[in-house]
């Protein structure tokens, strides 16, 4: 068996090896794992901008309808009205507070592409003891 | 410009898979469906341009002109067909295999029918020629040959004595 071969079997399997870590890795990484958590309540802060919207639509009503679309992916609830802290950013309570895996969950469907002519980023999202 | 559409397209295939692994690890699904898509879209059109490619290139082989040079120079360098009924051709210089046959089957043929030969003539019975001479002495002459008796001789003038061929049969003179 030539060298050439050799080499050619051996980048095959470190490659299937790759393929299989990979996949392992996403399928961890994206696996909904639920677990007590030693906080009150969870705080969200997030700025948002908007473009090329209806006239008669703000910014204040798709951060709302993406929040509230994006809290019934997880097991909190809000806790009180969206606030807004002006120059597009805003804030709102969840409580209970987010485990881990929700946390991850509700971040990546607040910056996800839900509502058109929206964009959201998650500055803050703390435990509240 | 081929080698940057190609490059373009493997960046967007690349691209568009590492952000959708990225956007999968961040919870975000409509992204990575996007990107997923962006990559579906950039291995299609590898895909295609790598099937055009070698099409492009078998349809460049077969219309690209041969060379009369080139091909003057395998048709004078073509190797001669093998003759394979050389040895049949040249039996009459030298004995080769299939004289060899030829004559030693015949040889053997030659042989089987001299003894058939012999075989048959020693089984001829003697009941056989027994048979057939019965069945000869029906047509054979008289014991006593064709002479007649005196009898005979006095019966010359019955009806068809006078015949000559009977005449010349019974050896006798011509009818007075």
């Amino acid at each position: 068996m030539t060298w050439a071969r050799l080499g050619k079997i051996a980048l095959a399997v470190v490659g299937l090896g790759i393929g299989v870590v990979g996949v392992l890795a996403l399928r961890e990484a994206t696996l909904s794992t639920h677990e007590d958590v030693n906080a009150r309540e969870t705080r969200l802060v997030l700025s948002g901008e908007t473009k090329g919207g209806e006239e008669n639509q703000t910014l204040s009503e798709m951060v709302e309808a993406q929040v509230l679309t994006c809290r019934l992916e997880v097991e909190s609830d809000l806790a009180g009205p969206i606030e807004r802290l002006g120059d597009g950013r805003y804030r709102a309570v969840l409580v209970p507070a987010l485990d881990d895996s929700n946390q991850r969950q509700f971040r990546g469907c607040l910056e996800d592409w839900v509502i058109d002519h929206v964009r959201l980023d998650v500055e803050q999202l703390d435990q509240i003891r | 410009m081929k080698v940057i559409a190609w490059l373009a397209g493997i960046g967007t295939l690349v691209a568009g898979g590492f952000y959708m692994v990225v956007s999968l690890n961040r919870w975000e699904w409509n992204r990575a469906l996007f990107f997923g898509l962006i990559v579906l879209i950039a291995e299609v059109a590898l895909a295609t341009g790598l099937v055009l490619r070698r099409l492009t290139r078998l349809e460049y082989r077969i219309r690209r002109p041969v060379d009369p040079v080139v091909a003057d120079a395998l048709r004078e360098t073509r190797p001669p067909s093998p003759d394979r009924f050389e040895w049949l051709r040249d039996a009459t210089q030298r004995p080769n295999v299939f004289i060899t046959f030829l004559i030693g089957g015949g040889v053997i043929l030659s042989a089987g029918a001299w003894v058939v030969d012999r075989v048959a003539q020693k089984t001829s019975s003697p009941v056989g020629e027994q048979k057939l001479a019965r069945q000869l002495s029906g047509i054979s002459y008289p014991s006593g040959g064709l002479l007649v008796d005196d009898v005979t001789v006095l019966a010359q003038e019955v009806p068809g004595a006078n015949d000559d061929q009977i005449r010349w049969l019974l050896r006798r003179a011509p009818h007075q």
